[in-house]
């Protein structure tokens, strides 16, 4: 019985990778009919609410929701008492002691939003009346709010750790002291890299439903890492895995914010299971959402660099100071990041940086997109053009001289492999007229910078490994099911997957049906982060489809009596390897496979954990990523001298992609990145007063808005990395990290001064080129 | 109160305590969740939907004093199966990452376009400047809003 006579996928067939094809999500997306966890209304749906400590830092003396409880509409109150106490964080594979953080505190409050209690109500004002009923008992204590404070000894106390340093991190490698003696010029600068917020449009959202007589939870969450929330709620509520089921729905943008549980998925899951099993939905408000998530961690950057005359960097030492707020959160692996992501741009051998990470009573400092990288991006690229400046050398031509090759091992044991640095840079020179303009435009008061930057693709953060799985399962009609962990947030991975499962399956994307991160239903994926999606579970989506397609090449061979390894399929059609002579269409071979003889359910599955080495965190070593990507920046800028406003011209990103699954999504992460990086330079900067959010809101903290983007330009270099699937790297913060040191560069090329603290406001210019006329 | 609203060319009557929000109306009463917000506090423009044509923002908008106006939400672009000409562009442009954003961008799109389907690059920031994209997906929602108004003049 033939299920499809003709294909419609045949002839109309184009080889899914390297084509733009537009977002699965796409027409759900532009008719409102996406679903997001935002979205999410059930029958007899309550409504959750967080209640905060309003205090920085404070011990709690009682808790009393007495009053609470007997408001009509509450159904249930959570407070520490109904937990196991146990703590979570999301360092715990390599750093264990700064897993610091309760789902609901019960004795001390360490910043303004702490939880100390949750409730779920009929209604929204229900759910505020019982926040105002629950009576908490507080003996404020004194806070301590910036880096330096918090360190002295004597400062108030926030956890054990010693002078608040939850964390020192030494990177040490070689003599550093000793080459700097030897180097012809020694500079050191210091930079001040301001706290960014995620702040995602979709809030941070949550559904809760714990089956009371089965002990079963599902949660909805928008999350980045279904699986990470899966283990911190089974942990801290002492449940098996299989327990708990997390589903992500679409996600309204993660950026980082979104890769951990929060209290109030825990909470959410509590409050279900005391109100008898009805759902609980707790979303945060926007105020909420900038108060009590998690933000980018401030950073006081100091380097200092020893270079020859020639301009042959000898050393570089220094000392990052974080702020990291009131708990630590992926802050340890933040700091790290921030110091050694250095190693995979510049060929560095002499070392030495130290990293404190300090806790104060501000908002928790987490991850956010370019994981420590738009810090160091800054305040390196920054160091690295003032160098070059010291040394009357082309910034280019200076670093040109220092960068990383292809194929070579880093001091810290990075094993790079493709690497097209220094084709980046040659190639957004040339896009950007570098030659004729930089240097050339004072009289207009204009400028170009540059910035470098590389990334990895994946890191291990939670766990001993970093795996990610992929299922195809090919039905008797021909379509084709792809299951995986990986969690999209926006970016394109659902597309950008499916078209890799479907290129190495040999079939039309049009085919494929992608279902994504269940915890109960798809493969294990570690989640969204690290830019690794691409190539960790792209890896795994490859695997899975050769394994579907070389159990269908089975079948075919046994039935015409042919040698497996002879034959292949290839745009909808199995065929012969050497010369492509058709055997039988796509369809076909299904038929064949689910036939009376047969009978073979295809199911392909796909595993893959990157070759990498665990990193020692006591000397920097280790090969963390299974792949490098690299790319170069360009920015031209003008910059009107009375007024001190900085007008950007044009961007130009050269990026080493490895390959373009689908080029629209790759321009897409770029320009986004570049945007978010132009907010960081000019107006994204959240202000504490006392641990209190100055610019909880999208008035006072600018994002970028459609005015003020100027032309950007993505050049694509792709090295085609042996190790990607079709040669793809992961490439979704790179492009961030190095546009404020581009742009501060363009600056002192156009006008010849130096902002070190971000972000260049006009009023720091005007300062600026006062002190600068001055000391004329 | 009794209120009756027509939104996307549908009438609805509605008994209202008389504080909704048109947001409110829109995604907790009748369930048109593909209006969204992401502030609550007219800073975003995740909310906007068109009242006679115009954009607004249904989360300072009274839902009791529309009535008798024209309410188009998202959901009442597509005619049928057919995409509205911003709406295929969007998807055509890449202009879509995360998508929260876009039903209130498309919104003020149409708007925009419904008065002047051939604006400046200025004038096409200046019209989606309420609306917030966090992806920062600009550069392709620019392309498709210029793609969309050729379409529209044809």
């Amino acid at each position: 019985m033939a299920l499809t006579t003709k294909s419609k996928y045949a002839d109309n067939y184009v080889d899914p990778v390297g084509k733009s094809v537009p977002r699965i999500e796409g027409r759900g997306i532009v008719t409102g009919q996406l679903k997001y966890v935002f979205d999410v209304q059930m029958a007899n749906m309550l409504v959750g609410k967080m209640l905060r400590s309003p205090h920085a830092h404070a011990r709690i003396i009682s808790i009393d929701t007495s009053k609470a409880e007997a408001l009509p509409g509450v159904k249930a109150i959570v407070t520490a008492k109904d937990t196991y106490q146990i703590k979570f964080g999301s360092n715990e594979y390599f750093f264990p002691h700064t897993v610091d953080q309760m789902a609901l505190e019960s004795e001390k409050v360490r910043y303004i939003g702490d939880e100390v209690a949750a409730v779920a109500a009929v209604d929204d004002e229900t759910a505020d009346e019982a926040l105002r009923l629950i009576d908490v008992k507080y003996e404020v204590l004194p806070g301590v709010f910036e880096i330096e404070e918090a360190m002295k000894p004597g400062a108030p106390q926030i956890h054990e750790a010693l002078n608040n340093i939850a964390l020192i991190l030494p990177v040490n490698f070689n003599n550093p002291e000793r080459m700097m003696k030897e180097a012809d010029l020694v500079r050191e600068d210091k930079f001040w890299c301001p706290v960014a917020h995620p702040s995602p449009m979709e809030p941070h959202v949550c559904v809760g439903q714990w089956e009371t007589f089965t002990n079963k939870i599902t949660l909805w969450s928008s999350s980045q890492a279904p699986f990470k929330c899966r283990e911190a709620l089974a942990k801290t509520l002492k449940m098996d895995l299989n327990d708990v089921r997390v589903i992500k729905m679409a996600v309204g943008g993660g950026f980082g914010g979104k890769l951990e549980m929060l209290p109030m998925d825990f909470a959410a899951c509590l409050l279900s299971k005391k109100a008898g099993g009805l759902p609980v939905k707790i979303c945060l408000t926007r105020e909420e959402e900038f108060t009590t998530t998690r933000r980018k961690h401030g950073m006081i950057y100091k380097v200092k660099t020893g270079v020859k005359k020639d301009g042959t960097i000898l050393a570089m030492t220094g000392e990052v100071l974080a702020d990291g707020g009131a708990y630590c959160s992926y802050g340890p692996t933040v700091l790290a990041a921030a110091m050694m992501r250095i190693f995979m741009v510049y060929k560095i051998q002499h070392f030495k940086m130290t990293g404190y990470r300090v806790y104060t009573n501000n908002p928790i400092s987490g991850a956010m997109r370019g994981f420590g990288g738009v810090q160091s991006g800054f305040a390196i690229e920054s160091h690295m053009d003032l160098i070059a400046k010291d040394l009357g050398m082309d910034p280019i031509e200076f670093r040109l001289k220092n960068i990383t090759e292809p194929n070579m091992t880093t001091v810290n044991k990075m094993i790079l492999t493709t690497n097209g640095l220094r084709e980046c840079i040659e190639k957004a020179l040339v896009a950007s007229d570098w030659a004729n303009k930089h240097g050339k435009m004072k009289h207009l008061k204009r400028g170009l910078g540059i910035g470098i930057a590389a990334d990895v693709m994946g890191s291990k953060m939670y766990k001993s490994h970093e795996s990610a799985g992929a299922i195809v399962k090919v039905e008797e009609d021909g379509s084709v099911y792809f299951f995986t962990g990986a969690a999209d947030t926006g970016q394109g991975s659902n597309t950008a997957l499916s078209q890799i499962a479907a290129q190495e399956l040999g079939v039309s994307f049009s085919r494929i049906k992608c279902k994504s991160g269940d915890t109960e239903i798809t493969p294990f994926d570690t989640g969204s982060f690290a830019s690794r999606v691409t190539f960790i579970s792209g890896n795994a989506s490859l695997l899975a489809g050769r394994d579907a397609k070389r159990q269908i090449l089975e079948i075919v061979a046994k039935d015409k009596n042919l040698d497996v390894e002879e034959i292949d399929i290839r745009a909808e059609k199995v065929v012969f390897k050497k010369d492509a002579r058709l055997i039988m269409s796509f369809d076909k071979a299904l038929e064949l496979c689910y036939s009376f003889h047969y009978g073979k359910q295809i199911i392909g599955r796909g595993s893959y954990n990157p070759k990498t080495t665990p990193i020692d965190f006591r000397s920097g070593e280790g090969n963390v990523s299974g792949s490098y990507g690299f790319e170069a920046q360009i920015a031209e800028v003008e910059v009107d001298t009375d007024t001190g406003v900085v007008k950007v011209l044009e961007l130009w990103d050269a990026h080493d992609i490895g390959r373009a699954i689908n080029p629209q999504s790759c321009e897409g992460q770029i320009e986004g990145s570049l945007a978010m990086g132009l907010g960081y330079t000019f107006y994204e900067d959240l202000r504490f007063k006392n641990g209190r959010v100055l610019n909880p809101n999208f008035a006072g903290y600018r994002v970028p808005r459609s005015i003020g983007i100027p032309k950007m330009n993505s050049i694509m270099v792709e090295t085609n990395d042996p190790e990607g699937p079709f040669g793809a790297k992961g490439m979704g913060e790179a492009a961030l990290l190095p546009t404020s040191a581009a742009i501060a560069n363009a600056v002192e090329d156009a006008i010849g001064v130096r902002i070190k603290e971000l972000p260049i406001t006009p009023d720091k210019i005007i300062k600026a080129l006062k002190e600068k006329q001055g000391t004329q | 109160m009794q209120v009756q609203l027509t939104i996307n060319k549908k009438q609805h009557t509605l008994n209202l305590k008389g504080n909704e929000t048109l947001l409110e109306v829109l995604r907790d009463h009748l369930s048109l969740t593909g209006t969204k917000t992401a502030c609550q506090e007219t800073e975003c423009g995740t909310c906007t939907v068109m009242i006679n044509g115009k954009a607004v923002l249904s989360c300072i908008t009274l839902a009791a004093n529309v009535q008798g106006e024209e309410i188009t939400s998202i959901e009442g672009l597509a005619e049928g199966d057919v995409l509205h000409p911003v709406q295929q562009a969007f998807i055509d442009h890449g202009s879509v990452q995360c998508g929260f954003c876009i039903p209130g961008m498309i919104m003020s799109t149409v708007a925009l376009l419904q008065k002047n389907p051939n604006p400046t690059q200025e004038e096409i920031e200046y019209g989606l400047d309420g609306n917030i994209c966090r992806c920062a997906g600009y550069p392709k929602i620019f392309e498709a809003v210029r793609e969309a108004g050729k379409k529209m003049i044809k």
